[in-house]
């Protein structure tokens, strides 16, 4: 037992230092070579260089950029063996630096042509969250006045939807709105043409319930919530609201809400001081408008039942998505503005938020409310809980996840993908090497998900437990190794150090340590989760050697030893559990 | 459903492609459902006759929809 415990930690130490062994790390991707030429060597000379350059790699080598002139840096297409043959050419001395010119990843950046009109997007941190989900395999349900396949939405997958205007299955757009909602939701996107939408890869269920006109009736809209939620969706967006409470319509909410659908709503577009229906409703997340500069849009609706802001545009920049003119039923991209296209940009990130695993709408809901950027002064609620922000509520959805995502992306930076580490060292190295990759990616998703807040808590346990033991193994001729055997040891162990033999002091191995540490740090809110964590692994360490190798300082190896060490291990619990029941109480 | 009778200037606001909607002296705003063709134009005063629909919502969520009944412009 004890030697598997050892082991992994280890394993865990092992990863310690191959996350600080910056030359891992750091191999990057390159198709190109950067070429420095010192000041000193005459153009003449370059030019020769260069010409030389170009007819043995048959290519053209060229400045990096107009303003590498006066620099001197030129850029030669190659690889690995490039960049080692041009280290060892004569050209060597003649330049500055001869090095790899690495290839930067910058976020996930759709080809759309027009996405770059779409400030709305970037405000809300959406990039970084599609570096984790498009949200694949969620349901959106647009309740609105249908939706068309115009030709940004041919590769956007669609269930079935229902038209409870005209009662018909086909919930063609007559009026150019919902087209324009689905749009925002999940235009197709990447796909090099028109723009981009949030949750691309989620299916859009169109429910058409808004006639031409743009109105319809709050029966029709209730039937069609309790369709979506009969029918497999997950979340819910509804870019309408009007007219008064309706318990048809609050029934049909609690309906599909008790079925864990999300529903999102517009606050509406009065600039009064509470949400229309259906955004008031309490299981409905009613969203307010921004606009460009994060300012409420001059129309929303905001206090009463606003639970966070999105981007709805306003005359000064409005939220472009592909739709249907109504009056010639063709394809535009157009702009438009409300807190109809609030609402969208919430409902897609709900959707990303849905595709992480996580289920509840209660949590989505916080999850929503808890990443989004603050506003500081908003006394007139006019952004609930803040600024809509993709990227860090799905970062809050997948914290404490681990995802193939996150490890590839984890293996990708740390440069594990390089076949070259794989194969150096041959088949007999594979298995050890595999263990210590997998080791440190769990030893760096621990640190990133738990570190901030437990900090003192882990510091104690390794303290108690083991030490930084795996310093105990390093040997530095010259040196004293005093240093190194004290910080490779645990608490029971300090002994030890004093001493220079293996048999434990009975001081050192029992709750006097811990009890002392408590009794310091208890008044300090982070310190105190030290002197636990110590308690717990000193009971760790005191157990295990009672059972492996009971060895103590004057009273020897035998029963008496054994029973010292695992009283002491119980104490150590106790005090450990009475120090934390004191901070639950406080707290 | 209230009926009742409101005057206004006639504005297209711009929400979706446009909503015809009849705002008041004292800045109520009204969202015309089935607007007859001969009210949208622009800054136009009218005299409207119609009903409050407390049970349809919209897309442009302007204010209540007053069904229009008869009109006068004035």
């Amino acid at each position: 037992m004890k030697k598997l415990v050892l082991l992994c930690l280890f394993v865990l130490g092992l990863g310690f230092s191959l996350l600080s062994f910056k030359g891992l790390a750091q191999q990057g991707e390159f198709n190109s070579i950067i070429l420095d030429f010192k000041e000193e060597v005459p153009i003449a000379t370059i030019s020769d260089e260069i010409k030389g350059l170009s007819d043995k790699y048959n290519q053209q080598v060229n400045l990096n950029s107009v303003f590498s002139i006066s620099d001197r840096i030129y850029i030669v297409e190659g690889d690995k063996k490039t960049l080692k043959e041009l280290k060892k050419s004569p050209l060597n001395k003649d330049t500055e630096y001869i090095e790899a010119n690495y290839l930067y990843h910058a976020l996930e950046v759709p080809n759309d042509p027009e996405y770059s009109k779409q400030w709305n997007f970037r405000n809300i941190n959406l990039e970084k969250a599609w570096d984790e989900t498009k949200g694949g395999g969620i349901t959106v349900a647009v309740i609105d006045t249908g939706v068309s396949k115009v030709p940004d939405l041919k590769l956007t997958k669609f269930v079935k939807g229902y038209d409870f205007v005209n009662d018909k299955d086909d919930a063609g757009d007559d009026q150019g709105h919902g087209t324009h909602v689905a749009g925002t939701i999940a235009q197709s996107t990447n796909n090099g043409y028109g723009v981009a939408g949030i949750a691309y890869e989620s299916n859009i269920m169109p429910l058409k319930v808004l006639a031409a006109s743009g109105g319809g009736t709050i029966a029709d809209i209730a039937e069609a919530i309790k369709f979506a939620a009969d029918n497999g969706a997950d979340v819910i967006n509804m870019s309408l609201g009007g007219g008064g409470a309706s318990s048809m319509m609050e029934e049909a909410i609690k309906y599909a809400h008790n079925k864990g659908v999300v529903i999102v709503a517009a606050a509406g577009n009065e600039n009064r001081n509470a949400s229309s229906y259906p955004a008031r409703y309490p299981d409905v997340i009613s969203v307010s408008a921004i606009d460009s500069a994060g300012a409420k849009a001059p129309y929303s609706n905001f206090g009463a039942a606003v639970d966070i802001s999105a981007p709805g545009g306003s005359e000064t920049g409005k939220i472009i998505q592909n739709t249907v003119d109504p009056r010639t039923g063709e394809s535009v991209f157009v702009g438009f503005q409300g807190t109809s296209m609030a609402a969208p940009h919430v409902a897609g990130v709900a959707a990303l938020i849905r595709a992480t695993g996580i289920d509840s709408p209660d949590q989505v809901r916080d999850i929503l409310k808890q990443s989004s950027r603050k506003v500081q002064e908003d006394s007139l609620n006019h952004f609930g809980s803040g600024y809509l922000d993709a990227g860090a509520a799905v970062e809050l959805a997948l914290k404490g996840k681990i995802t193939f995502n996150d490890f590839f992306r984890w293996l990708r930076k740390s440069g594990y993908l390089n076949l070259g580490f794989w194969i150096d060292g041959g088949a007999v190295a594979l298995l050890p090497k595999l263990g210590m990759v997998i080791g440190s990616y769990l030893l760096a998703w621990f640190l990133r998900n738990y570190l901030p807040f437990t900090l003192g808590l882990n510091g104690g346990l390794i303290f108690g437990s083991s030490g930084l033991f795996f310093l105990q193994g390093l040997y530095w001729f010259d040196l004293p190794q005093w240093p190194m055997r004290l910080a490779g040891s645990s608490i029971p162990e300090l002994g030890n150090v004093v001493l220079g033999n293996s048999s434990l002091n009975p001081l050192f191995a029992s709750v006097l340590i811990p009890l002392g540490l408590i009794i310091l740090l208890i008044g300090n809110p982070r310190l105190k989760w030290f002197a636990i964590g110590s308690s717990i692994g000193v009971a760790a360490c005191l157990a295990v050697t009672a059972f492996t190798e009971p060895n103590l300082w004057l009273f020897g190896t035998g029963l008496f030893a054994q029973g010292y060490l695992l009283i002491n291990a119980c104490l150590c619990v106790g005090l450990a559990y009475i120090a934390s029941q004191k901070e639950t109480q406080r707290a | 459903m209230i009926k009742m009778k409101v005057i206004g200037k006639i504005e297209k606001k711009g929400f979706g492609f446009g909503v015809w909607t009849l705002v008041t002296d004292d800045n109520t705003t009204y969202e015309l459902k089935d607007c007859p063709p001969e009210l949208e134009q622009e800054g136009i005063k009218v005299e409207i006759e119609g009903k409050i629909r407390e049970d349809v919502m919209t897309m442009a969520m302007i204010g209540k929809v007053l069904e229009v009944q008869s009109h006068e412009i004035l």
